[in-house]
């Protein structure tokens, strides 16, 4: 039991100047180049009268992701469906690494916290430009100026609760299927250990109990709880964009 | 290089967060390239397309209903002149016929008038003939009567007289 341990990404390089890359980095990049593969492979060769199921399916894509992007913001914002699009399919396939032994960039608190930063820039900018720069900084002080440091503190909330809300979820699943790993060795062994001689060695060290278990764990941690939490973040972005732009009356 | 080492199980490191907000603004560009436009494109030629076929569509009704108008003018135009053709023809015939009618029934009185004048003249040519025979069987009588020649030349105006007188006296 003693070799458990929780621990962040793996670096793998180290740059100049103190920077680092790690399987997060790298991961990312990987879930990205897949990502940009399937759409070249989706979209090569389309015609206006569609002959291949590719080209159904990319339709579908972008049609569902525009409306849903346009029923969720409004016909205003459709120009925030590739970004919504990219930050589904990246967290998406992010979290789905897990079920690939693959270290998920989303249990690194530094991808949700850039994520959630995008999303609280650009609230701050529609804020900013639907009442004017005076307006949203009185906006602190209201109802009483004693309320200012409470309303910074609510405003940073947001970026911060979307990330950690992310990063958590992924995260303790990867911590949960470890623990349930280690366990279900352990018990393994103790198990079949008790079996004399040759064949007690050999059933303790082949992964019996570990075969079924913790897949069913990944189908809730990674697939469920990856695509669930994706879909909250895209909601969450889209819906404080859009009622941040809202003229406040 | 190579494992480096691990980082820790929540650690903030500024450049991690950049990078990871610039790979999904560079996903945000590829998706945007490689899906979005060429599926909006596609669409939108599909669009035009469809368009395109419905104005098409709309051009050959359009020319289809001018076709009709322009075929039943013709054949109203037909009509009316196969009309007037054969009213013409009847007016025509018409005339021709009481044209026909006219002259036999003229010709018919022509005839009927020759046919009076005839049996007229016929008539009289009998009455003279016989005021004539007539005259002559009085003068014969006369003559036996009286047993004398009478001069027929002498007495011959004053007998047609006498004759006309009876036949006046007769016709009355």
């Amino acid at each position: 039991m003693s070799d458990i341990s929780v621990s962040g990404a793996k670096i793998l390089f180290e740059l100049p100047f103190g920077l680092t890359i790690s399987e997060t980095q790298v991961n990312m990049w990987i879930v990205m180049a897949v990502i940009a593969a399937i759409c070249i492979w989706l979209t090569h060769g389309m015609k206006v009268k569609p002959d291949s199921k590719r080209q159904i399916v990319a339709e579908f894509l972008v049609k569902t992701v525009t409306n849903f992007v346009e029923s969720n913001m409004g016909k205003r914002f459709s120009g925030f469906t590739p970004y919504v699009a990219a930050l589904f399919s990246l967290a998406l396939c992010s979290s789905l690494l897990s079920l690939l032994g693959m270290y998920p960039p989303t249990s690194d608190l530094n991808t949700t916290l850039g994520w959630a930063l995008v999303t609280f820039v650009l609230i701050t900018y529609y804020k900013i430009r639907t009442s004017g720069i005076g307006k949203y900084l009185k906006g602190f002080t209201e109802p009483v100026f004693l309320m200012t440091p409470m309303n910074i503190i609510g405003e940073m909330a947001t970026p911060v609760s979307m990330a950690f809300r992310m990063f958590g979820n992924v995260a303790s699943g990867s911590i949960i299927s470890t623990l349930v790993y280690a366990g279900l060795a352990w018990l393994n062994q103790a198990v079949f250990g008790w079996l004399p001689g040759v064949l007690g060695d050999m059933a303790a060290e082949l992964p019996i109990l570990q075969l079924g278990i913790p897949a069913i764990l990944s189908i809730y941690f990674d697939v469920f709880s990856g695509v669930l939490q994706a879909f909250i973040f895209c909601m969450l972005t889209m819906l404080y964009i859009a009622s941040a732009a809202e003229v406040e009356t | 290089m190579l494992l480096a080492g691990t980082l820790e199980f929540i650690s903030l490191n500024v450049w991690h967060i950049v990078m990871a907000i610039g790979n999904l603004l560079i996903l945000m560009l590829i998706l945007k390239k490689f899906l979005f436009k060429p599926v909006q494109k596609i669409l939108k030629q599909r669009e035009e397309e469809v368009a395109k076929i419905y104005s098409d569509a709309d051009d050959a009704l359009a020319k289809a209903n001018e076709d009709k108008n322009t075929y039943e003018q013709k054949m109203m135009s037909a009509k009316q002149e196969a009309d007037n053709l054969i009213k013409t023809a009847t007016e025509r015939a018409k005339q021709e016929s009481s044209e026909i009618v006219a002259a036999a029934r003229s010709e018919a009185e022509r005839r009927l008038k020759n046919a009076d004048e005839d049996i007229e003249l016929a008539k009289r040519k009998a009455a003279d003939e016989m005021k004539n025979s007539i005259s002559e069987m009085v003068i014969g009588i006369a003559e036996q009567v009286v047993e004398k020649e009478i001069d027929a030349d002498a007495h011959s105006a004053l007998i047609d007289e006498a004759i006309d007188s009876l036949g006046d006296m007769y016709e009355k």
